[in-house]
């Protein structure tokens, strides 16, 4: 539990001589140390190169503050404290005892009398925290130490007060996501109603060994904790119904944390705590108590002078965003398993040590082209939520910024926030460039509603659309575009199990015609990847459920007709969208192929064979990228190379990037094409690409997931994980 | 851990006391007055051993240099020598330790019979290999037994010798546990394994019943016959520490049970007042002017 200090550690902070280090993290280090006195304490540091940023320091100083209010009873005594110094710390009791996950770990499931102590003392503690106006947020068993006297929460790294900020921030502190509530993986507030659920997953970890929604990757865990039952298998009966009732969905349909007390036995004549645990819990709790007083290693010697340093974080190429996700969940993990007591288990976080480069004014100009400089912002959104994947809606009032299940508003102009809506999933959601529409469950399920969204409120207006047809509760129903007055949707019917492709007129709500489709592949996936209306076709795209193929298939508007479909192998993701004009609709992967929109018959191929000398970066990735379709050209990103411009009708070769290189582009991200540049997304950034020169002006230093155009108004949405900016669009 | 009281020396050579281990009115009077001590600049946290009060200094600061040369499995560690010859004492490095008398303290009554077991397996063994080297402890009782997370450690190494000459009754000596003694001990014949034998007995029924002399029906039944041998007034009667061993851990690799790198297995009350008492040395703090504490 203790390990040696490095090197560079200082030898004191504030009053205290360290000892040993405890534990580390992205943000800060936890040192056992000592006063001059001989106390022994832990105490916890930020990070000097991350103490110079305010918003960091200013969390700090609320862990501070949320440990003080917290205090010894439930979690560990402050010693002192001094947010305020260059090096801020934060000294608190040594606290004795294993965190819950290492625990169960040894000692298997908890007895049920040993959940119920763990629960009414949580519930206490939090309902403390709760009455001081802030919530926990990251509550989890590696955060809760079981001592001899009861259990301790410990790190409040991302407690913050209560509606201090409207969204989590996901992306600063991601841990696990499988004690997270569904109203935080999906972006939104977590409030005190939060927390119990948090603590309801906590409470079945304890008395079950697995959490209410299994183990898995951060994806598949904010998923199923948005949607799926908890597993409450291994749960003693007793405890089952109340942990299932906080473990709602629906933050309202949760217990208080008193009502959580009481049915947990709280102030009743209390069981005897220690005799209660397993043996090999008091094992973990004895070792902990004598090992602190070990003699601690020694500080470890500096490298020899010859040794390289060790190597700085790569910059480029950076893991995609998701990867990003994934890694950071371990690293809390592993902090965990190597912390002890008293030890807070910082998370990695590598995006806030880069806040200066996304500032503004802080671009980089590429080597190639010196004098051209990015511009600046317009305006930043800080929207922050687990899947920032959703592309920016402009409508004739502002914007829609999807944020996981929740739709905001923005002030195009401003960018300030004005309005958020819950939605539901990311495919109950369509706009037609001027208005955004949504599906909706109506009358507790039994009936399916289509209405638009206000774009001045979020609110939905007067239903267009009323149906007792189609189940309003079934999650994958999916509004697949509104085009000329319609919508199309796939929805399932109310008795049996079948599925519809439907046109609906929106003004006056009639059903025009609907076809069976095949239900979704996925469980919990919506039918189709995408749908779009050109003319007299309606377009629509699916992953073949088992294979990594992609089926296109056409339907005529009129009546709902399949014209025709094909199903394109895929060397990788499947596009999230597929481009078409009048005549072709455009897939690319190892070439650009073109299929003719009347029959599906193939156009032409373009790069089909190695035809097309595309360098030796491509890799395993496919060659050409997501394609953007522009006054009868397609740009997409060839290789890494660069983007290549090819005639839509002929498929020939209008021209290609010159002089890039060293750079690995984004071939998710399709291009946008401006008056003067064309920008794409790369390793090192958004790039503009001069459409005269076809050279790189300049690079604007981001990691963005989405770029969206908005030619109205001349604007780029550019959309990071953890905020939106808009850039001028020239 | 408790408090200091007014007759409790303020400083033991460079260390400052900061509190007792055994309580004031230990329900058994304790062989040695323990500390929690700390050197003055902050750094070395001690348990500090002093004689009895009454006891020849003399012959209790002998045993103590003997304990210090030793490197005994199982025998508290006496790492450091000091004081004066009218003043002596011994030190050894903190660790969280508790009498077996705080130990029933803190259980609320006799331990189980695992319990019971496990700690005079592990004492069995101490003796045994102990007794192989000609090595007799003279001093074992309750008090003496000090419960770790790592299993039990035998301090007070010496205290019958030390309490008289040979040949002298030892009935009423200061800190003679007197219920731990021997018969042939009691009457002052020379201290000897067989001694051990039967403290190991009287230790082993406090554990289980609270008194070191109980009625024989006060024994749980599955330790009767071999607390009662040990308990043999005659001093050939008593097992050897080998066959205490194998009766209480049947089957129990010898060499296995003292020093054990792996906490052992202790009852949830005992644990907690060892966690307690290590957040208590934790977050003791030397008094502001340890000079002026009379």
């Amino acid at each position: 539990m203790l390990s040696a200090l490095l090197h560079d550690d200082p030898h004191a902070i504030g009053p205290y001589r360290l000892l040993a280090r405890l534990g580390g993290g992205g943000m800060g280090t936890v040192y056992l140390a000592r006063t001059a006195g001989g106390r022994t304490v832990a105490v916890k540091t930020l990070h000097d190169r991350l103490a110079a940023q305010p918003a960091l320091r200013a969390r700090f100083r609320l862990e501070t503050d949320v440990a003080r209010v917290i205090g010894g009873r439930y979690g560990a005594a402050v010693h002192d404290a001094d947010p305020s110094a260059p090096r801020p710390w934060l000294a608190t009791e040594y606290v004795i005892g294993p965190p819950l996950d290492v625990a169960v770990q040894a000692g298997g499931a908890l007895p049920a009398p040993a959940v119920r102590v763990v629960g009414a003392a949580l519930a206490e503690g939090l309902a403390r925290l709760h009455r001081s106006e802030a919530v926990h947020r990251d509550l989890k068993p590696s955060n809760i130490l079981l001592t001899a006297t009861g259990p301790r929460i410990i790190d409040f790294g991302i407690a913050q007060a209560i509606g201090a900020e409207q969204f989590t921030q996901f992306g600063d502190a991601t841990g696990t996501p499988a004690f997270m509530s569904p109203e935080q993986a999906a972006g939104l507030e977590h409030g005190a109603a939060g927390d119990v659920f948090a603590l309801a997953g906590v409470l079945v970890f304890a008395a079950s060994g697995h959490g209410p929604f299994g183990a898995g990757g951060p994806a598949e865990l904010l998923f199923r904790v948005r949607y799926a039952e908890p597993d409450l298998g291994g749960v003693d009966p007793d405890l089952a119904p109340v942990l299932a009732r906080c473990l709602a969905k629906d933050p309202a349909n949760r217990p208080t944390l008193d009502e959580l007390a009481t049915a947990l036995g709280a102030g009743e004549a209390p069981p005897s705590w220690v005799d209660a645990l397993p043996d090999a819990v008091l094992r973990e709790i004895a070792r902990r108590a004598a090992e602190v007083w070990r003699t601690p290693p020694d500080r470890q010697p500096p490298p020899p002078p010859d040794a390289p340093a060790p190597a700085a974080a790569p910059t480029a190429p950076g893991p995609s965003r998701r990867r990003l996700l994934a890694l950071t969940g371990g690293a809390a993990l592993a902090g965990a398993g190597l912390t002890g007591g008293g030890v807070w288990a910082w998370l990695a976080n590598r995006d806030t040590t880069k806040d200066d480069a996304r500032k503004p004014g802080k671009p980089t100009a590429t080597a190639t082209a010196a004098p051209a400089k990015p511009p600046a912002r317009l305006w930043t959104f800080p929207i922050r939520c687990p899947e920032a994947y959703g592309d920016v809606l402009p409508t004739k009032q502002g914007l829609a910024v999807p944020a996981g299940i929740v739709l905001t508003g923005v002030n195009a102009e401003s960018g300030e926030g004005t309005w958020q809506a819950n939605m539901g999933d990311g495919w109950r959601w369509a706009s037609d460039g001027t208005r955004v529409y949504a599906l909706r469950e109506h009358d507790e399920g039994r009936s399916l509603v289509l209405g638009e969204i206000d774009p001045t409120s979020g609110r939905l207006t007067k239903p267009r659309v009323d149906t007792t047809d189609f189940a309003g509760d079934e999650a994958r129903n999916q509004l697949l575009c509104v085009a000329g007055g319609r919508a199309y949707l796939t929805a399932r019917t109310t008795s049996g199990n079948r599925w519809y492709l439907l046109a609906v007129e929106l003004r006056t709500g009639r059903e025009h015609w609907r076809r069976p489709v095949d239900e979704p592949g996925d469980q919990y996936g919506p039918p189709f990847l995408g749908g779009s209306v050109t003319g007299e076709n309606l377009f629509l795209w699916r992953k073949d459920p088992y294979t990594e193929a992609v089926e296109v298939a056409v339907h005529a508007t009129r009546d709902g007709r399949q014209r025709w479909s094909e199903t394109e192998g895929y060397s990788s993701v499947p596009p999230s969208r597929v481009v078409r004009d009048e005549r072709h609709v455009y897939l690319c992967d190892e070439a650009v192929m073109a299929r003719d929109l009347s029959d599906g018959a193939l156009g032409w191929l373009f790069g089909e064979n190695g035809s097309r000398d595309v360098g030796d970066s491509a890799g395993e990735e496919r060659v050409y990228g997501a394609p953007t379709l522009r006054d009868g050209v397609l740009y997409c990103t060839e290789g890494d190379r660069g983007v290549v411009a090819v005639d839509a009708l002929t498929g020939s070769l209008n021209w290609l990037e010159k002089d890039l290189d060293g750079r690995r582009l984004n071939r998710d991200v399709p291009p946008v094409i401006g008056r003067e540049y064309l920008y794409s997304l790369d390793d090192q950034g958004l790039r503009a690409v001069d459409l005269t020169t076809r050279r790189a002006v300049w690079t604007y230093e981001t990691d963005a997931t989405v770029l969206t155009p908005d030619y109205a108004r001349e604007r780029l949405y550019v959309r990071e994980l953890r905020e939106t900016f808009a850039l001028p669009l020239a | 851990m408790h408090g200091l009281q007014p007759a409790d020396p303020p400083r033991v050579g460079e260390y400052v006391a900061l509190a007792r281990l055994d309580a004031a009115r230990s329900p058994r009077v304790p062989p040695e007055r323990r500390y929690l001590a700390r050197g003055a600049d902050g750094e070395r946290t001690v348990l500090v051993s002093l004689p009895a009060p009454g006891a020849d200094p003399a012959r209790w600061a002998a045993e103590a240099r003997w304990a210090n040369q030793l490197n005994q499995p199982g025998f508290w560690p006496v790492a450091e020598l000091g004081g004066t010859a009218a003043f002596p004492w011994h030190a050894s490095p903190y660790q969280p330790a508790l009498p077996l008398t705080a130990a029933l303290t803190a259980h609320g009554g006799p331990l189980p019979e695992g319990a019971v077991r496990a700690v005079g397996a592990a004492l069995a063994e101490t003796l045994a290999s102990a007794h192989v080297l000609g090595i007799t402890h003279a001093g074992v009782c309750p008090a003496a037994v000090l419960l770790t997370a790592y299993g039990p450690l035998l301090a007070c190494f010496g205290t019958v010798r030390a309490a008289a000459p040979e040949g002298t009754p030892r009935a009423g000596l200061p800190g003679v546990d007197q219920e731990c003694l021997a018969p042939e001990h009691l009457a002052g014949a020379p201290v000897d394994p067989r001694g051990d034998v039967y403290a190991l007995g009287a230790v082993l029924a406090y554990a289980a019943t609270g008194h070191a002399v109980p009625e024989r029906s006060e024994i749980p039944a599955g330790l009767r016959p071999l607390v009662s041998a040990c308990l043999s007034r005659d001093p050939d009667g008593r097992p050897e520490p080998a066959h205490i061993l194998a009766e209480l851990a049947p089957g129990a690799a010898y060499g296995t049970l003292t020093a054990t790198a792996e906490p052992v297995s202790l009852p949830g009350r005992v644990v907690a007042a060892l966690a307690t008492q290590s957040a208590n040395a934790l977050a003791a703090e030397l008094p502001t002017h340890p000079t002026e504490v009379r």
